[in-house]
C-alpha cells in the first residue's frame, strides 16, 4: 500500500469529485437548454400549451395524479418498433410541457399522438372499463373518476394530434 | 459494568438499520401488489383500495421505499458503523445521527402518504413534492456533515478506499438530489426530461453504487481474511467512476429527440464505465484468492460474491443497451426493470444484507439466531432474482420485437401483453419469493436482537 501525501488528505477526494461532477452537470444538463433544436416551439408544442382553465390542462393533472405517465410513453422514435405510431418525436414538440413526460416504460401503448387513434366515446367506454373495449388487457378500470375528472382526461387525450404542419415529417 | 453506563457509540447505525428493515418488508411488498396487477389488472380493487393501490399511484411508491426507505437508510447505518471503524474514533455528532433517523423515517412516510393522495412530480425517483425535498436535502446535508466531520477527526491517517467513496457519494448525492428536484414547473421539455435522467440515473449510480462499492470494500478483507488485492486498482476504479458516471443521463433518450452531440456525450461514457466495473471486479476475485473453499460457509461472503457478480452482468448491460441498436429493441420494455433490479436488489442490497449480518452481530453483541435461515434468506433471493431477471429479460426481448413486427396499439398491442402472460407469472413468483426471502431475514434479525436484549438484562440481573 502507498503512503502517499494525497491518501491522507481529504482534500483532493473532495475538490476532485465536485470537479468533475459539475463537468458532467454542466454538460448534461445546462448545455442541452442552449441547443438550437431546443429553443423554439412548433405548431405541436403551441396545441400543447394549453391555457390553465381549460378542460384539457385540467385533464392533463388527472393524467398526472393517476399515473398514466408510468405506463405510456410520449416520445416517438425513429425506429421500426415506433414505425405505425406517427410522426417522430421532435425537441421543439415538448416545448411547453412541463413537466416532460416522455416516460420510460411502455407497459401500454404510447400516447404522443392518440388523439388520432380513437374518438371521445371510446376513450370514456375505455377509461371506464378497459376490457370492454379491448378484452385481454391489463389496464386498471378508471371508474371510480368523477364525471369531471373523466371528461377532461377525454379532452386532454383528444388533444393529443399532430399538427398539420407534422404531415410531411418522416413517420419511419 | 461500567460499559453499559455509557451510551452506545453504535445507536446512530442501529436505529438506521432497524428502520431499513420495515421498509425492505413494506417496499417489497408493494412490489409484489405491482406484479400481480400485471396478470389481474383489478386485483384488490375494491372499495378504497382501488384507488390506494392503483397501479400508477403505487410503482412510484414502491421505488421510493425501496430507494430511500430500505436501501439509503441501509446505507446510511453502514456509513455511521464503518466510518468511525476506519477512522478509529467514534461518530461525531452522535445525537444528531441518531434524531435524523427519525425524520428520515417521517419523511419516507410523508412521501408514500403524498404520492398515495396523487401528489408527483413524474421525475422518476423524486416523486415526492418539493416541500419534502427541501427536508431530504437538509437531512443528506446533515447526513453529509456528520461523516465529514467524523472523518476529518479521525484517528488513522491513511484514507481507505471505501472512504473515498463514502465522501464522493455524499458530495454526489447532495448534488444530484437539488439539480434533481428543482420546481418542476419551473423547466420544461426536453432539457428537463434529461433532468430528470440525469438524476434517476446518478441516483443510483453515484449514490447507491459507490456507497455500495465502498461498503464492498470494508467487508472483503473482513470476511476474506485476505489484504485487499490492489490499492491501485481500486484508485483507477474510483476516479474513473468518478469521471464517467456523471454523463450517463442522455443514454436514457437514445434514439430520442435529443441532438447528435448529446446522445454521444452520453454513450461514449456509458461504454467506459466498463473500466471501474472491472476494475472492483479484478479487486473482488482478486481478494478471494486461496479463499474460494470458505465462501460456501460464509453467507456474508456468499452476499457479497453474488452480489459482486449481479454487479458485473448489470454494468455490461447498461454499455450495451446504451447503444442506439440494443436500445431500438428493448428500450420502454419489460427488460427495463429486470435491469433496474439487478443493480439495486441484486448487487447492493445483496451488500447490504452482508454488512448487517457482519455489522449487527458486532453491535449487539451476540451471534446472529440461526445459520440456517440465513441460507435460506440468501437461496430465497438469488432465486427470486434470477427468476425476475429472466422473465423480465425474456418478455422484454419479446415485446420489443413484437413492437416491430407491428404490434403497437390497439388489439395487437394487447395480443401481445396476452401472451406475455406466463412471463408475468413467473414474475410475480419470483417478487413473491424475494418477499419470503426478506421476511426470513426480518425475522432472523429480529431474534438475534430479542436474544441479545435478554442476554443483557440477565447480565444486569447477576451483576
Amino acid at each position: 500500500m502507498s503512503d502517499s501525501a494525497d491518501e491522507r488528505s481529504m482534500l483532493p477526494y473532495i475538490i476532485g469529485a465536485t470537479v468533475l461532477f459539475f463537468l458532467g452537470v454542466f454538460g448534461t444538463t445546462y448545455l442541452p437548454f442552449f441547443d438550437d433544436q431546443m429553443q423554439a416551439p412548433n405548431e405541436n408544442a403551441e396545441i400543447r400549451n394549453y391555457s390553465l382553465d381549460s378542460a384539457e390542462y385540467r385533464g392533463r393533472e388527472v393524467y398526472i395524479r393517476e399515473g398514466c405517465h408510468t405506463c405510456h410513453t410520449m416520445y416517438v422514435r425513429p425506429v421500426l418498433a415506433d414505425s405505425s405510431l406517427g410522426p417522430i418525436s421532435q425537441p421543439s414538440d415538448y416545448y411547453y410541457e412541463a413537466p416532460a413526460m416522455l416516460g420510460s416504460k411502455r407497459t401500454g401503448a404510447d400516447l404522443m399522438w392518440v388523439g388520432n387513434r380513437w374518438n371521445e366515446d371510446w376513450h370514456r367506454e375505455h377509461l371506464l372499463n378497459p376490457q370492454k373495449m379491448l378484452p385481454g388487457s391489463i389496464m386498471p378500470r378508471y371508474d371510480y373518476l368523477s364525471d369531471e375528472d373523466l371528461e377532461n382526461l377525454v379532452a386532454y387525450l383528444m388533444s393529443l394530434k399532430p399538427s398539420p404542419q407534422s404531415e410531411g415529417r418522416p413517420v419511419d | 459494568m461500567s460499559v453499559k453506563t455509557e451510551i452506545d457509540p453504535f445507536r446512530p447505525a442501529k436505529i438506521y438499520f432497524y428502520s431499513s428493515l420495515f421498509w425492505l418488508g413494506a417496499g417489497l411488498t408493494y412490489g409484489l401488489i405491482l406484479s400481480l396487477k400485471f396478470i389481474w389488472p383489478n386485483f384488490l380493487a375494491y372499495g378504497p383500495l382501488q384507488i390506494i393501490l392503483q397501479y400508477g399511484r403505487i410503482r412510484p411508491i414502491h421505488t421510493n421505499i425501496v430507494l430511500f426507505g430500505w436501501l439509503t437508510m441501509a446505507n446510511v447505518g453502514a456509513l455511521f458503523y464503518i466510518i468511525p471503524k476506519l477512522c478509529r474514533n467514534r461518530l461525531s455528532f452522535p445525537r444528531l445521527a441518531y434524531g435524523s433517523a427519525f425524520i428520515w423515517n417521517a419523511v419516507v412516510f410523508a412521501g408514500t402518504v403524498v404520492l398515495t393522495l396523487g401528489y408527483t412530480t413524474t421525475t422518476e425517483y423524486a416523486e415526492w413534492p418539493l416541500w419534502i425535498d427541501i427536508i431530504v436535502v437538509l437531512m443528506f446535508g446533515a447526513i453529509a456533515f456528520i461523516c465529514f466531520a467524523t472523518i476529518a477527526n479521525r484517528n488513522e491517517k491513511q484514507l481507505y478506499v471505501s472512504l473515498w467513496y463514502f465522501m464522493g457519494s455524499l458530495i454526489w448525492l447532495i448534488g444530484l438530489y437539488i439539480i434533481g428536484n428543482l420546481p418542476y414547473k419551473m423547466l420544461s421539455g426536453v432539457p428537463q426530461f434529461l433532468i430528470f435522467w440525469f438524476y434517476g440515473h446518478n441516483v443510483i449510480g453515484l449514490w447507491f453504487t459507490t456507497v455500495g462499492v465502498g461498503i464492498l470494500y470494508y467487508l472483503l478483507p473482513l470476511l476474506t481474511k485476505n489484504p485487499l488485492y490492489s490499492h491501485k486498482l481500486s484508485l483507477i476504479g474510483f476516479w474513473t467512476i468518478a469521471t464517467f458516471y456523471v454523463w450517463n443521463g442522455p443514454h436514457h433518450l437514445q434514439n430520442g429527440p435529443i441532438p447528435l452531440w448529446l446522445m454521444k456525450a452520453g454513450v461514449i461514457p456509458s461504454v467506459m464505465l466498463i473500466i471501474p466495473v472491472w476494475s472492483v471486479l479484478a479487486n473482488v476475485f482478486g481478494t478471494l484468492k486461496g479463499k474460494w473453499h470458505a465462501v460456501p460457509h460464509n453467507v456474508p461472503l456468499m452476499f457479497v460474491v453474488v452480489g459482486s457478480i449481479f454487479y458485473l452482468i448489470t454494468c455490461l448491460q447498461g454499455p450495451f443497451h446504451s447503444l442506439q441498436g440494443p436500445s431500438s429493441v428493448i428500450k420502454f420494455s419489460d427488460w427495463v426493470p429486470g435491469h433496474a433490479h439487478l443493480p439495486l436488489f441484486g448487487a447492493f442490497s445483496f451488500i447490504a444484507f452482508a454488512m448487517m449480518y457482519y455489522a449487527i452481530p458486532k453491535i449487539i453483541d451476540h451471534d446472529i439466531h440461526s445459520k440456517k435461515l440465513m441460507g435460506a434468506h440468501f437461496w430465497f433471493s438469488v432465486v427470486g432474482m434470477f427468476l425476475f431477471a429472466f422473465s423480465t429479460w425474456t418478455a422484454g426481448v419479446l415485446e420489443g420485437l413484437a413492437w416491430i413486427e407491428g404490434a403497437q396499439y390497439g388489439m395487437q398491442f394487447v395480443e401481445m401483453l396476452v401472451g406475455m402472460r406466463p412471463l408475468f407469472i413467473i414474475r410475480a413468483i419470483a417478487g413473491a419469493l424475494m418477499l419470503v426471502g426478506q421476511m426470513i431475514f426480518v425475522v432472523n434479525l429480529a431474534v438475534t436482537i430479542g436474544k441479545a436484549r435478554n442476554a443483557q438484562k440477565g447480565q444486569e440481573n447477576s451483576a
